[in-house]
């Protein structure tokens, strides 16, 4: 106690977080046993009946659950693999840059995408690529010599929404990575031009090594959003034609639990997809580790 | 682990404790106190809610004799709002129920809503004059709900007048003349420029699955395979295990195969039906009578003079059977139920019935169908003609409040007056095409039951079905495709439906 009132003030500023936490993340995970009940409203979450894992073997025993762990999967390796690395690259390249006029300019620039929301951004691919008329489905099509409706074909789907992805969040992310570059000393590379190091063997054996441990965290980080797909963005770009490919965890909560009110099942779905979540940031965790980076906890 | 932290973990359980209880104490609703109000959630469709105090509302409490507190919904996300809404504390004591969706009646069933079946003969303005309607809206037999009654009979051929004449080829009877039609609308140029820019058939983005009265569930119904469900062999069985139904799908896929329906089925908007249509690009659309005076009044803006020449409407056609068979409606849009959550008692119960006795009076008809009279409208025979200067707000509040209108007893209403020549003939023509139509219905046999299988899954279940007949038609998957697409409705569950339904057909009967 004698802590808590030498350090009180610094409690107290810890308060809001810790009742912020309590009230809208823990508070709410009461409700997470309705997974393990057939809820229904007017039974309310004590008086409807438990079920046990009934709604969970339902969803591993349906069709549907391979073809959304599938489909949820590759696109969270597609943004693992193509958009993580990409940001790193583009933060690099935007180190690189000498003039800070210019520096600046496509800073802003990329940042802009940000802020515009997905209801957007899938109206935009829609101008863009809609059939017979869109520019770039006629500058796309007229290039490859063929017929293809980007928007309905299940094969590009996935190359749409890694680009869509790209294209919005690139710029904002570099902003982490760029404050790690700023604090990197520039004693090193002035060493380093002595020594007779060239740009690419500075940005090799300077620049990465020291943003690596930011790289890391944000890895692990990112590895614990990987089921988190963004529900706006495939809601809004799926249609009957690409839905084979378009399902994911968060569109089959959505529709099964606020659509169609089935409200235990769907938790449990999302219940499912929490617990893979916590797998993997551990897990993530634990290979940094193995890897000597310092891991997030 | 320093001293510090052990202090602030306790702080952090105790206060995720407290959070907990307050959380499971507010979970069960508190009734609404009879306080001469009542509460209700209802649908609008025009891009603002009506304001509180218009005088419709007004007009509307004062023959209801309690103050009405309306929640009004968009259209758009009214089935999510419903769910939410029966998940959650403040549940109106009226809420509109657009359909019988499995959270709907997985409630209903568990004693959430009244079940009125025994309540509403006492009530001479929810008496129905359609029961068999009524028995449709019903969950096998259950009354959960006050229907709100429409048009029976509405599937429509709509075409441009201007291009039929162009080519010389009168309106079609059957679905090889719509065939005829829809190639020749895009091969031989109806518009007269000389470019080849037309095509048939306009078919949109359909939001709903299967029987949802999308023209792919029209077209079935014409080539034979019932509506939802039918009869084969003393047996009822879904219309998409037909031979009928895979004809109908045929058809729709040579359409589309062969370039005479636009490009963009499977992603155009349905906000956006009416578009091609207006600017010339196709010529066809199969939808419901009122699109066709919609249409009309569209081009009557662009064109006043000669609006007339553009459009042409015609019925069901008949299939390759040679027999008409009309695609009809349920002849209800959802239904008024009743939550016992805000409603506890039969006394309760008792008021909130007399309230929608009165809203469907005699005296309160007109108004919840039309608006005021003098006000938004003023009456031409059995027409109503609105009045133009009239305060736009409350224009675009008639519709809302007919949201209201359940009209079981089956009056009818004032319909907007047609203000030309050509919208006249339409008009006429739509009545007696109805009519005529209506004889020839093909009415869902299965209506009225709800198996409990189709309550927890049915959603799954159409998916699978709806999905795959767009992919066939696309030509993603092939008829084996097709057919193992239903080969696994029936093991997913759909097996035990048409047992279920079948067992409650048997305890009709």
């Amino acid at each position: 106690m004698a802590h808590v009132a030498r350090w009180r003030w610094l409690y107290l500023l810890l308060l809001p977080g810790v009742v912020y936490f309590a009230l809208f993340r823990y508070g709410p995970m009461y409700g997470a046993v309705i997974a393990f009940k057939d809820y229904l409203p007017f039974l309310g979450v004590t008086g409807s009946p438990w079920v046990g894992t009934a709604h969970f073997e339902a969803f591993f025993a349906s069709p549907d659950f391979p073809r959304l762990l599938g489909n949820t999967l590759i696109l969270a390796l597609l943004s693992l693999l193509i958009a993580f690395p990409l940001t790193v690259l583009v933060a690099l390249l935007l180190n690189e840059l000498r003039l800070n006029l210019l520096k600046r300019t496509v800073q802003t620039l990329i940042y802009i995408p940000h802020f515009l929301s997905w209801t957007v951004v899938a109206s935009l691919t829609y101008l863009l690529f809609a059939l017979e008329i869109g520019p770039l489905f006629q500058a796309l099509n007229g290039l490859l010599g063929t017929d293809i409706d980007f928007l309905s074909d299940p094969a590009w789907f996935r190359p749409i929404i890694v680009l869509q992805d790209i294209w919005k969040n690139t710029g904002w992310g570099t902003i982490i990575f760029l404050a790690a570059l700023a604090s990197v000393d520039q004693e090193q590379y002035e060493a380093a031009i002595l020594d007779g190091a060239g740009r690419f063997q500075r940005v090799w054996h300077i620049t990465l090594p020291s943003i690596m441990p930011t790289v890391v965290v944000m890895l692990v980080l990112q590895m614990g959003q990987v089921l988190n797909t963004g529900f706006e963005q495939i809601y809004l770009m799926t249609n009957a034609l690409n839905r084979q490919v378009a399902d994911v965890f968060d569109t089959y909560v959505y529709f099964m639990g606020i659509t169609q009110g089935s409200y235990s099942y769907s938790t449990a779905v999302g219940l499912f997809k929490a617990v893979v979540g916590v797998v993997l940031i551990f897990g993530a965790n634990w290979v940094a580790r193995r890897f000597k980076q310092t891991g997030i906890f | 682990m320093t001293d510090t932290r052990r202090p602030l973990r306790i702080a952090v359980v105790s206060a995720t404790t407290a959070a907990m209880l307050a959380l499971a104490g507010c979970s069960s609703g508190a009734p609404v106190a009879d306080d001469g109000r009542l509460s209700m959630m209802v649908p609008y469709l025009s891009t603002t809610s009506p304001s509180g105090d218009n005088a419709i509302h007004t007009a509307l409490e004062e023959i209801a004799g309690v103050e009405l507190d309306i929640t009004w919904v968009p259209n758009s996300s009214y089935a999510d709002k419903t769910n939410i809404t029966l998940a959650g504390d403040d549940v109106p004591q009226v809420m509109i129920v657009q359909g019988k969706d499995p959270g709907f009646v997985k409630n209903a069933e568990a004693g959430a809503f009244w079940n009125l079946t025994e309540h509403l003969a006492d009530y001479p303005n929810l008496t129905t004059t359609m029961p068999e309607v009524q028995e449709a809206a019903s969950i096998n037999g259950e009354v959960y709900g006050v229907f709100r009654a429409r048009d029976v009979m509405r599937a429509a051929v709509i075409i441009r007048k201007d291009w039929l004449e162009a080519l010389g080829l009168p309106l079609p009877q059957t679905t090889d003349d719509l065939y005829e039609i829809a190639k020749a609308f895009s091969e031989r140029d109806p518009d007269g420029n000389g470019v080849d820019d037309t095509y048939g058939l306009i078919i949109p983005k359909w939001p709903g699955g299967i029987g949802s009265n999308s023209p792919y569930d029209v077209i079935e119904t014409w080539h034979g395979a019932g509506n939802r469900w039918t009869e084969r062999g003393g047996e009822l069985v879904p219309s998409f295990t037909t031979e009928q139904w895979l004809d109908g799908v045929d058809y729709a896929k040579r359409l589309v195969d062969e370039g005479l329906v636009n490009a963009d089925y499977a992603t155009l908007d349905s906000a956006d039906w009416n578009q091609p249509f207006l600017n010339g690009d196709g010529g066809i659309i199969i939808d419901v009578h009122s699109r066709a005076g919609s249409i009309a009044a569209l081009f009557k803006q662009a064109d006043p003079e000669h609006f007339g020449r553009y459009v042409d409407v015609t019925g069901n056609l008949t299939g390759p059977g040679g027999e008409l068979l009309a695609h009809p409606t349920a002849g209800y849009s959802g239904f008024l139920a009743i939550p016992k959550a805000s409603v506890p008692t039969e006394e309760a119960l008792h008021r909130v019935l007399e309230v929608l006795d009165a809203l469907n009076s005699d005296e309160a008809w007109p108004i919840v169908s039309s608006g005021l009279e003098g006000v938004t409208y003023e009456l031409d025979g059995d027409f109503a003609v609105p009045i133009e200067d009239a305060p736009q707000d409350l224009l675009d509040a008639v519709g809302s409040y007919a949201q209201l209108g359940t009209n079981v007893t089956g009056r009818p209403g004032f319909l907007p007056k047609p203000q030309s020549e050509a919208e006249q003939e339409l008009y006429d023509k739509r009545r007696s095409i109805e009519a005529s139509d209506l004889e020839a219905a093909v009415y869902d046999p299965a209506a009225g039951f709800v198996s409990a299988t189709y309550a927890a899954q049915g959603a799954q279940l159409d998916t699978i079905i709806a999905d795959a007949r767009i992919q066939y038609i696309a030509g993603q998957i092939d008829r084996d495709g097709l057919l193992a697409a239903i080969e696994r409705w029936r093991s997913s569950g759909g097996d035990r439906v048409i047992d279920e339904i079948n067992a409650l057909a048997d305890d009709v009967d």
